[in-house]
């Protein structure tokens, strides 16, 4: 456990009356793809919000390649590479799709002299490139799903934080982001954390899975070891359980 | 960058022409009554063009331009008759006021989401119209500063340097919203919280726009104080605003240009609706509801932009 790309002890969140992070800790190398499961109001969207600093945590420590998050702006934390997607997709209305992904790679790690060819770049990768001009607002859900990454991906990131990115897709959609996934973590060596609902998806995907429930980390370890702990069936997953 | 920071030629020319043929129009037909007028269209356009810069572009809007507007034009009376400084200090002290108010208001309200920002614009602009009659031992109260001095003496002279200053704010502002700053601030305006996710400093762009605009409409202030040859607190009223949020939403919200264009049409239309007097509020009320439902673009820039496209044979 000494080479950890990102490492969260005790992280803590309160709302009012409501605990939505309890004393979360949990540690991602460089390379893993580390899944967030866990049912609806878990605080998995916390988790990734406190993460990324666009809400300040109460207590608990964020550690990133040496850095502490905690405290810093939002666009500090992406400075330092770490780069987010939202579960329900937010593009900017008004831009084209190429804009979009430009407006990422404005940050300072982008160094290329031409953004506008990295950017086409990035829209070949993520499958966009023939809707470069189009308006984002009227893309399908699915492209703007593989947007949403392409913006993420042109901050240059190290850490990726999906969340739920096959929220809203069709199966086919889901295979083909699933795929899309899998070719970043390969090619590009992306380290990635997963926050996703579709289990079995899911569970081809990640290394290693966080369950959360009720803002409490109940268990941690392998998909096959996840799915057969007793405490997550009952949480998550129900009586009967499920297979992979 | 490709695909950035390009003005099209066509743009350019047209605008060019444009101010080329307000140029001339006061000399072909003479009088001092329309060369009056195109001088305060010139302003409202400077007004309307450093509106949209800030605003058009990041939606956010500011119900209190008139508030940067006065502070130039009293700036310009203040130093000119109570201090007894030469005209032409007017327009870089009323400028760096101003950028210093959009600086202190900016920090605080820029934060705020949803219609606070134009809330507490407004009010600010209340607040000082309020100040300028606490205050009238300095500011003269109801009646204003008058006998404030021309900056240049030949009407003609006046209307062609405001016209060339409206030009270049124009291009300047139309070069920058063509660039990477202006596509943040068009990014700012689809969703903020995506530009944080991609690393933009939004308060920090916000607030520099917000500054740009508020010494642009001061520098209009001056113009306009230097013009008239008196200020009144009736230049700080929610009618200032109005009016020029009127203009820009008329030409096409974000286009630069557009407002200038629906600058120069209301001041006519305003200039024709004397008779009316009182009724002419309602008028343009009743045009900014109109153009909003029925043209959510305006129509100056969507004109324009469908005859460009003519005009190249698509």
């Amino acid at each position: 456990m000494s080479q950890m790309l990102l490492e969260v002890d005790s992280l803590d969140k309160r709302f009012g009356g409501l605990h939505a992070v309890k004393q979360v800790s949990l540690a991602v190398a460089k390379g893993e793809i580390v899944g967030i499961l866990g049912p609806n109001g878990a605080g998995k969207t916390t988790l990734f919000n406190l993460l990324t600093q666009f809400i300040t945590p109460d207590a608990g420590h964020i550690v990133f390649k040496g850095h502490s998050l905690r405290g810093l702006k939002p666009q500090k934390v992406v400075a330092l590479g770490v780069a987010r997607t939202f579960q329900l997709c937010r593009p900017f209305a008004g831009l084209s799709v190429l804009e979009n992904v430009l407006v990422g790679s404005f940050g300072p790690r982008v160094h290329q002299p031409d953004l506008v060819e990295r950017a086409m770049h990035l829209l070949e990768q993520v499958g966009l490139v023939s809707k470069a001009e189009v308006a984002a607002e009227l893309l399908s859900y699915g492209d703007q799903r593989r947007l949403e990454i392409a913006r993420a991906l042109a901050t240059d990131p190290e850490l990726l934080l999906l969340d739920e990115p096959f929220a809203g897709l069709g199966s086919a959609e889901i295979e083909a982001i699933s795929a899309l996934i899998t070719q970043l973590h390969t090619e590009k060596k992306l380290t990635i954390l997963l926050i996703e609902h579709k289990l079995r998806e899911f569970m081809q995907l990640v290394s290693r899975v966080v369950v959360l429930d009720f803002g409490e980390q109940i268990a941690e370890g392998t998909p096959q070891q996840v799915v057969e702990n007793p405490r997550v069936i009952e949480a998550y997953i129900g009586k009967q359980g499920v297979t992979l | 960058m490709r695909g950035l920071h390009q003005l099209d030629r066509s743009s350019a020319v047209a605008g060019t022409a444009a101010l080329g043929t307000l140029a001339i129009v006061p000399v072909i037909f003479p009088g001092n009554y329309l060369m009056g007028v195109l001088t305060v269209a010139a302003i409202y356009g400077i007004w309307a063009v450093s509106w949209d810069f800030m605003c058009g572009l990041t939606g956010r809007e500011n119900f209190g331009h008139a508030l940067f507007i006065g502070v130039g034009a009293y700036a310009a009376g203040y130093m000119n008759v109570q201090i007894g400084w030469g005209p032409w200090w007017s327009l870089p002290i009323g400028m760096l006021l101003s950028a210093l108010f959009a600086l202190l208001l900016g920090f605080p309200t820029l934060r705020l989401r949803g219609p606070y920002f134009a809330l507490a614009m407004l009010s600010a602009a209340v607040i000082m119209q309020r100040l300028m009659l606490i205050f009238w031992e300095h500011t003269g109260g109801e009646e204003g500063i008058q006998d404030i001095t021309p900056l240049i003496r030949n009407h003609l002279h006046y209307y062609w340097f405001v016209l060339v200053l409206l030009g270049v704010i124009t291009f300047v502002l139309s070069w920058l919203a063509r660039s990477r700053w202006g596509l943040i601030l068009r990014a700012i305006r689809g969703d903020e919280a995506t530009c944080l996710a991609a690393g933009i400093p939004i308060t920090r762009y916000k607030i520099i726009s917000l500054v740009i605009s508020a010494a642009l409409a001061a520098l209009g202030g001056a113009l306009y104080a230097h013009y008239q040859l008196q200020v009144s607190p009736q230049l700080f009223s929610i009618v200032t605003s109005i009016t020029i949020i009127t203009m820009v939403y008329v030409g096409g919200m974000g286009s630069i240009y557009g407002p200038v264009g629906g600058a120069l049409l209301l001041t006519f239309l305003a200039e024709g609706l004397r008779d009316v007097g009182e009724w002419r509020l309602m008028v343009y009320s009743v045009l900014l509801i109109m153009i909003v439902f029925f043209l959510p673009n305006g129509f100056i820039a969507p004109l324009w932009q469908k005859l460009r496209a003519t005009l190249r044979g698509r």
